[in-house]
């Protein structure tokens, strides 16, 4: 859906994300050398693109989704999300962001928790619920409409937290190991249609994930960071065709990828102890 | 899809049967055995009156000791509206003020612990011998409970769903009324049924310390009187009317707040 929107002056190959050199220090008490959880941190996030950040814990790879979608403020250095900064776009709802807990409000039923970010626009009743249903198809979850977030399973609400992201058309999905809580089945599961969604709606998506299979299976890049401090020790492209299967992951070229990821996130490790 | 949602409809009254009879067999039996021990003990009328007795002394004169609980419930009532507006008020700037609220907590929870009946006297010299004085006491009762509670309410907001409201660029106001208060209204009801007793005792309380009308009148007259089938009758009356409170608000907190883990149908 086009809709007209204060384009920036970007030509339309500009990167969607865009953070250069950023670094973010948590203050130290009193006169210690702080925290340094991102350093100096570069990283470009082409249109329609889908990139997994991939590292240990505290390598800052959430830090760095959390700048992005102005929940947290660097140090150092700049971002841009669609040529403006992050605040001027979650401002203007161009920023979508699945947190690991669904994070429904149990007080909404499920079609109203989808709608949720459009309500918050003033978008009127008709014409978000038009756009909730849509969504909740998309996602699978289509005849649950009515139900509470309690009764639905863990995989279900985290359908409605991606459905919920998507709705006001956001330049670009943000996703904070979205599946870390779920069984092996159902993440399997959703691991193949939100490379669906990514296909049919195009929208581009930064991802974080501990789970380098899950990243090579999903991702056009694959971002390593290691941590203390938080850095990105190394981009690696993942070319295989699209669009991908759960089978994927038998072929030779896929386990190839995964090794030369392991490896580096164990290079990462030694160097940093 | 993986699994259907277990349905919340309202269980038919054959659903409700295994919730009724459990209770209505206890009455039952406490009414019999009250009646028995009463009759094969020979118990004096002034220590312990018999069911039918409480019973014909209630029917002596029904609308009379109907229209005192009338009293009583009015005050009670106002009493619970006003205080539970003005403790609700209290603990939203108490939510939202970290000073105000450490500036004034401390004599809130001081004030919380005065004894209704050492404070009574004071409010009905201040307020005079009318209603007006019993609804004053019913109000500082109901203070406190809805200011604990509402700021406790205002803060208990989940932060992953703050941030899903930040991102999603919601306003101050938006904030307030779509996610902090309907966070804060299982907490809210905490509150409110806190009061619906609180109120009943202050303004019965209250009646004791001074009064011409109310159940607090009836039961202070009869018990000089020594008439204590009436005032038996008079404290099972007011008991009722706390009860049909205490329904009232059950009720509307099931129609307000059905999504509530506290709203599950019994298993």
């Amino acid at each position: 859906m086009a809709e007209p929107r204060p384009a920036p002056a970007s030509p339309a190959d500009a990167p969607v994300v865009d953070v250069r050199d950023v670094s973010l220090v948590y203050a130290g008490d009193r006169g210690s050398a702080g925290l340094r959880a991102l350093d100096h941190v570069r990283l470009s996030v082409a249109k329609g693109s889908f990139v997994s950040l991939i590292g240990p814990s505290g390598c800052g790879k959430s830090t760095l989704l959390r700048i992005v979608a102005d929940l947290l403020a660097p140090t150092a250095g700049t971002v841009t999300v669609g040529g403006v900064a992050p605040k001027a776009a979650r401002l203007a709802r161009q920023i979508g962001f699945v947190f690991q807990d669904p994070a429904l409000p149990e007080w909404r039923r499920i079609l109203d928790n989808v709608v949720l970010p459009l309500e918050l626009r003033g978008v009127d009743r008709a014409a978000r619920e038009a756009r909730g249903r849509e969504l909740m198809r998309l996602v699978g979850l289509e005849g649950f409409e009515r139900a509470w977030p309690r009764q639905l399973s863990g995989g279900m609400r985290q359908r409605a937290a991606i459905a919920r992201a998507l709705s006001t058309e956001p330049r670009v999905l943000l996703m904070d190991e979205p599946f870390g809580a779920l069984d092996q089945i159902t993440r399997d599961r959703l691991n193949m249609e939100l490379a669906a969604i990514h296909e049919e709606t195009g929208v581009t998506v930064l991802f974080v994930t501990h789970s380098i299979r899950e990243a090579v299976l999903l991702s056009d890049k694959v971002v390593v960071m290691t941590p203390r401090p938080g850095r990105i020790t190394r981009v690696i492209d993942v070319a295989l065709a699209r669009p991908r299967k759960l089978a994927t992951r038998d072929d030779d070229a896929f386990q190839d990828l995964v090794r030369e990821g392991n490896r580096e996130l164990e290079r990462g490790y030694a160097d940093a102890l | 899809m993986p699994s259907e949602p277990a349905a919340i409809a309202r269980p038919p009254l054959a659903r409700w049967f295994p919730l009724v009879w459990p209770p209505i067999v206890t009455f039952v039996v406490i009414v019999g055995l009250w009646q028995g021990a009463v009759s094969f003990f020979e118990i004096p009328v002034y220590v312990l009156p018999s069911p039918v007795r409480v019973w014909q002394a209630f029917w002596a004169a029904p609308t009379t000791l109907l229209g005192h609980a009338g009293i009583t419930l009015f005050e009670a009532m106002s009493g619970f509206v006003l205080g539970s507006a003005l403790g609700a008020l209290l603990g939203t700037a108490f939510a939202y003020s970290p000073v105000l609220a450490r500036g004034f907590m401390p004599y809130v929870i001081a004030a919380n612990t005065i004894p209704v009946v050492a404070i009574a006297p004071i409010i009905i010299i201040w307020f005079g011998h009318g209603l007006a004085s019993k609804i004053a006491v019913t109000t500082f009762l109901s203070f406190f409970p809805l200011a604990l509670n509402m700021m406790k309410g205002l803060q208990s907001y989940d932060r992953v769903v703050m941030d899903v409201f930040h991102v999603a660029a919601a306003t101050p106001a938006q904030r307030f009324f779509k996610m902090r208060l309907p966070s804060a209204l299982p907490y809210v009801f905490v509150g409110l049924k806190i009061n619906v007793t609180f109120s009943v005792i202050g303004a019965i309380v209250a009646e004791f310390v001074q009064a011409d009308r109310g159940l607090g009148f009836v039961i202070m007259t009869t018990y000089r009187m020594l008439a204590m089938p009436r005032l038996w009758a008079a404290m099972i009356v007011s008991a009722l009317i706390g009860i049909l409170f205490f329904a009232l608000i059950a009720l509307i907190e099931r129609l307000a707040i059905p999504w509530h883990a506290s709203m599950r149908e019994p298993q």
